[in-house]
């Protein structure tokens, strides 16, 4: 492994401070659940309703669920994960729901306690059952709204109810607040990186992550030297961090500030960082969220240099000789938004020896600890099991570097190697690209 | 009156009702839902052609995903499709068509069309077996699921039966007939209710998945 994991410690070692933040509920179990069927009644629409009443019980999306192939536990298998929203559907809104009343027993407070590490610590929305149902079923965005009614009902799993409270109260997101984000960038200034910060107008408008300042800063500094090579008019917001998308309202909340920041900056492109959770949010829900598309494009920050180097803008040199690589395409960025082209483009351009994985693109396995899985130390054994999957699709390429767009991904695959004493390289293609630019 | 004029009068009449009945509440009390409306700018354009692109191509799965799925994706396939081919082509179910709607059409051999029932039959048995078997399938079971895959295999079974002359208790030939006209019947009624509707609403799902992805920029 090349990356040192201290900084990784350092930003785990946070984790379980997270879960003592959050005090007892003032609520009684009954409005906690009332709350969770409110979400769910407010969340599910006709599309939804299409869906729900397709399945055919056939199972075939656990055999595209890492969490099930890895333990062979049936309680994994993606459908039967929601099946608390099944419920509230079919007895509060389906067309049948007279007579599934009959048989359908209502939703309590203790079955979603049971289903919580169902939809937390054992599903990461990576959205690969999505492409496997015969139906055409979209499981994970109906595993979101299940875990926005589990935050609703207070049921968030310790450390991201602490995250949570910290990104509602603080603003920051592990440790990782407005005073990081100016220290990082006056570190980067000191080391001859131009970084502007929080100018009044810009064409181009970066968000940073936690990942990124707690334990990647050279994706910061990366982009940087990127996007001055470019001779772009840029910023770097220091009071909006990307979002981390818990709680039930916390989304909505983040997207809508981040939209007004860069409307308020008549910025053209919001760039997101190596870190792809806020990718789907941004990129496609928050013209939702507002009510009219975007005036500006969002695009994250592999696809951007991707772009600018398939347009000829961006100069890339071939990296220094590094042996066969292969590409993790990070599911929010690559099934959840249809970013393949741009990274491996960028890759191409390094002249390297890209040896896909038999899985790749659309089908390509999660990592195992996205969704804010990574930060559950109780789902540790099965991020292990989803990353040994990883581990044999990488080795039968005979790669011995990992390259991805992605930090989240990147923490996962360092924590997973160093843990099955691995010995591959997980390195980001952005800052691949930032070493090796062209004149 | 006896069982073969109840089957083929009321009880064909009220099947025929509710199943239609049904089917239209169901689909209406779906698809005049609320609906969200996605204003975020698509990936990729021809949104429509994508949703229809994903109605076909949603059968046939890349290798990776399909390398795990291989017995239920064949099965599921082949016993549609000759259970149709049963069902439709098998010459003594013409008349029927005949007088109900007024036309017919060519059949097929007597001996493909039961072939392609059994075929059907000995697959719905299988993955009657499966499923109370597998613990994924237990773990995902309803009763419809049960149910649903009875009120498949019933017709099949007592049309077999009629055709080789195994009558039952000393069943008539016309009193077997009209078990088989009720077990269709059951399976009209029981056809609303449950997961069979996936025959009104599967390309629906898959229009609206290839639509969602076609904007992401995703091959559904």
């Amino acid at each position: 492994m090349s990356a040192t994991i201290a900084p990784l410690d350092a930003l785990r070692a946070a984790l379980p401070a997270l879960g003592k933040r959050v005090g007892r509920s003032t609520r009684t179990d009954d409005e906690r659940l009332e709350r969770a069927r409110a979400v769910m009644l407010g969340e599910l629409d006709a599309s939804h309703a299409t869906y729900l009443e397709t399945c055919l019980h056939c199972g075939m999306c656990a055999d595209a669920c890492h969490f099930y192939i890895g333990t062979n536990e049936a309680k994994y298998t993606p459908i039967y994960k929601v099946e608390p929203l099944k419920k509230v559907y079919q007895r509060e809104i389906g067309p049948m729901r007279w007579l599934r009343r009959l048989v359908v027993s209502d939703i309590s407070l203790a079955e979603l306690e049971e289903w919580q590490p169902l939809v937390y610590d054992a599903c990461t929305e990576c959205g690969r059952c999505d492409l496997m149902c015969p139906m055409g079923i979209q499981i994970s965005p109906m595993i979101g709204i299940m875990r926005r009614a589990l935050a609703a009902a207070e049921l968030l799993p310790a450390e991201l109810a602490g995250a949570a409270d910290e990104q509602k109260t603080q603003g920051s997101v592990l440790g990782a607040g407005r005073n990081e984000i100016l220290s990082l960038a006056r570190e980067l200034e000191a080391g001859g990186i131009h970084v502007p910060v929080d100018l009044a107008t810009a064409d181009v408008v970066l968000l940073t992550s936690a990942v990124d300042v707690k334990a990647y800063a050279g994706s910061l500094k990366a982009t940087a030297k990127i996007l001055n090579r470019l001779k772009l008019k840029w910023t770097l917001l220091s009071h909006s961090i990307e979002l981390l998308g818990t709680g039930e309202s916390l989304k909505e909340l983040h997207v809508r500030r981040i939209v007004e920041e860069v409307v308020k900056h008549e910025a053209k492109t919001l760039l997101l960082p190596e870190c792809g959770h806020a990718y789907p949010a941004l990129r496609f829900d928050s013209a939702h969220m507002i009510g009219e598309p975007l005036p500006f494009a969002v695009l994250s920050i592999a696809e951007f240099v991707g772009r600018e180097i398939m347009a000829g803008r961006l100069k890339v040199k071939h990296a220094p000789t590094m042996g066969p690589v292969t590409y993790h395409d990070p599911c929010k960025i690559g099934r959840h938004g249809g970013v393949f082209e741009e990274p491996r483009a960028a890759i191409k351009a390094l002249g390297l020896d890209l040896k896909e994985m038999e899985s790749h693109g659309r089908t390509n396995y999660c990592c195992g600890g996205g969704g804010g899985q990574f930060m559950i130390a109780r789902g540790a054994h099965l991020r292990h099991r989803a990353f040994e999957i990883k581990m044999r699709e990488v080795d039968d390429t005979g790669a011995d570097t990992v390259l991805t767009a992605c930090n989240s991904c990147r923490l996962n695959y360092q924590n997973g190697a160093a843990e099955s004493n691995w010995q591959k390289s997980v390195q980001s293609v952005v800052e691949l690209v930032a070493a090796n630019l062209g004149d | 009156m006896t069982i073969l004029e109840f089957a083929r009068g009321p009880a064909f009449q009220a099947a025929l009702w509710i199943f239609a009945f049904g089917v239209c509440w169901r689909l209406a009390g779906v698809f005049l839902m609320y609906r969200r409306f996605d204003r975020s700018q698509p990936r990729r354009h021809h949104l429509v052609a994508g949703g229809v692109r994903a109605m076909v191509m949603r059968s046939l799965p890349p290798h990776e995903l399909e390398k795990r799925i291989v017995f239920q994706h064949v099965s599921g396939y082949a016993w549609h499709l000759t259970f149709f081919i049963s069902l439709l082509f098998f010459a003594p179910h013409i008349p029927f068509f005949k007088q109900f709607l007024g036309f017919g059409w060519p059949t097929l051999p007597n001996t493909f069309a039961l072939l392609s029932g059994a075929v059907a039959l000995s697959i719905l048995l299988a993955l009657l077996w499966r499923r109370a078997t597998r613990p994924v399938l237990r773990k995902i079971s309803s009763l419809d699921d049960y149910l649903s895959i009875v009120l498949v295999i019933l017709p099949l079974a007592t049309g077999f039966m009629q055709y080789a002359r195994l009558l039952p208790f000393g069943m008539r030939y016309e009193t077997l007939l009209g078990v088989h006209v009720l077990t269709i019947c059951a399976l009209m009624i029981w056809f609303p209710f449950g997961k069979l509707m996936h025959l009104f609403l599967a390309f629906p799902a898959r229009f609206q998945a290839g639509v969602l992805l076609q904007r992401k920029g995703v091959e559904a």
